[in-house]
């Protein structure tokens, strides 16, 4: 094999390396939906589900990617969940048919169906959100994209934050609108290892 | 306006109850003052959820059969008047009684089947003892109810009350466990039972009620509490407690009393039964539905 053989190869070896796409699964612990509802227009209730799974995809040259993402819905949390002197939480509330109905619709998913660029870094995720069996487009927008070796463990890893906005009547999550805002703005944290 | 439509009380107790009342005024007449009911729990479905069956969930099978009972009422009824006509033409002369029997056991196991038709796909996901426990309380709370319920369905007082009592327990022990949706539907149901109770103590007659407006009453009141407990927190022995309305509202009243006084009496009969199982939904405290 002549040196300008070996030469165009070692070349690019890397270049195939970083033109393949690479898969990320998400780190549980550091992976959270947030969402935002406003309650009678006075203030707005943050909750989180606290358990997702989700993988995603990234071919940085052909500027394509994927996403994946599945929530445990009766994982939901907004931090009231000591009943003290009334009979339920609102915790327990959120967990019943009035709005995530989990005994019926244990996970919600958000899977791609298109992602954008903007330069090497991935901007916005086009989707469908599939809740309480209703499957609806949704778009994330990805705020901030961070990907390099962990600085402890030293594994590939990328991370940052994602937000959108849907409508929940479009899922049929009727109850209690507008006195519960109609609208729901989804913040999504996450982290995720190289496979 | 639109306020005012988005406040519960307005969705759940009076739209629903005024819907009723003019139900009960107009159809009196033709014998169908009981279609009362599905009018009043269509109109909280109305406002509440809206009418969507897709995905078929739980709650909107409940609603479905809902819409479904009255017109099963309706045959019922139909089946138990020709009944009656039978020893008139001489024909089976002890026959007359017997059809009613069997139909109040054919409607209690029928729906006992509709219940689990509803529940079955949650019940599958359970542990067995918890599905066979949940199964076992929503057949028997279901076909109870029904059953019982066709015992009085020929007197429309105390099947007014068994309903008011019926809806309005399994209302308020729903949003006990946390489901306002089904805690809306059941007072609907209870406004629509007394919407039809109420025309009767203002003008001191019996309208039929029959299987039309007792099928809905039980039915519905038994699929909502069975519902709050398998997708809410509402205990199982509350529910099973709610079944024992219509019986309740067996016990004797003044024979000669006003219609008033004994459907005051039978309400309370009812509500009895209804306030002990709102105190162990209460109480539960984490003695929840599974």
């Amino acid at each position: 094999m002549s040196r300008l053989t070996v030469g165009l190869i070692a070349t690019a070896l890397p270049l195939a390396a970083m033109a393949a796409p690479e898969s990320y699964t998400t780190d549980p612990y550091h992976t959270f939906p947030h969402f935002e509802v406003s309650h009678f227009g006075y203030s707005s209730i943050r909750g989180r589900f606290d358990k997702s799974v989700g993988k995603f995809t990234i071919d940085r040259a052909a500027k394509t990617g994927s996403l994946e993402i599945t929530v445990q819905t009766a994982s939901v949390t907004t931090g009231d969940n000591e009943r003290g002197s009334r009979p339920r939480t609102r915790d327990e509330h959120l967990r019943t048919a009035d709005f995530f109905n989990v005994a019926e619709y244990p996970a919600m998913t958000f899977k791609s169906t298109g992602v954008k660029f903007s330069g090497d870094n991935p901007a916005q995720v086009d989707g469908l959100l599939t809740m309480i069996g209703v499957s609806k487009p949704l778009t994330l927008q990805i705020e901030s994209w961070r990907c390099g070796a962990h600085p402890v463990n030293k594994k590939e890893m990328c991370g940052g934050s994602a937000t959108g906005v849907f409508k929940r009547t479009e899922f049929g999550m009727k109850y209690g609108v507008p006195a519960l805002s109609d609208e729901i703005k989804l913040w999504i944290g996450f982290e995720a290892y190289k496979d | 306006m639109e306020d005012l439509f988005n406040h519960p009380a307005v969705q759940g107790g009076i739209a629903p109850f005024v819907v009723a009342l003019i139900v009960v005024l107009i159809l009196h007449r033709v014998r169908l003052g009981g279609l009362a009911l599905v009018a009043a729990l269509a109109t909280a479905v109305y406002f509440v959820a809206g009418f969507t069956f897709s995905p078929l969930t739980a709650t909107r099978k409940i609603f479905l059969l809902g819409l479904a009972a009255p017109v099963i009422g309706v045959l019922a009824d139909k089946i138990f008047f020709l009944s009656l006509a039978a020893p008139v033409i001489g024909v089976l002369a002890d026959f007359a009684f017997k059809p009613t029997r069997i139909g109040a056991v054919v409607l209690a196991l029928a729906g006992a089947a509709a219940a689990l038709w509803v529940f079955w796909p949650l019940l599958q996901q359970k542990e067995a003892a918890e599905a066979w426990l949940l199964g076992g309380t929503i057949a028997f709370s279901v076909a109870w109810l029904v059953g019982t319920g066709m015992l009085i369905a020929e007197d429309p007082v105390r099947a007014g009350a068994a309903g008011l009592a019926s809806g309005l327990g399994a209302g308020i022990t729903a949003i006990f466990g946390a489901s306002v949706t089904y805690f809306l539907y059941g007072i609907a149901l209870g406004a629509g039972a007394g919407a039809f109770l109420l025309v009767q103590m203002i003008t001191g007659k019996k309208y039929v009620a029959g299987a039309t407006f007792m099928l809905s009453a039980t039915l519905v009141a038994g699929l909502i509490s069975a519902g709050g407990m398998i997708l809410a927190k509402v205990p199982w022995y509350s529910v099973l407690v709610l079944a024992f309305i219509p019986l309740a509202t067996l016990l004797p009243t003044p024979k000669k009393a006003p219609v008033w006084v004994q459907a005051v009496l039978l309400s309370l009969y009812g509500l009895l039964v209804a306030g002990v199982a709102c105190y162990l939904a209460w109480h539960s405290g984490g003695a929840t539905s599974a």
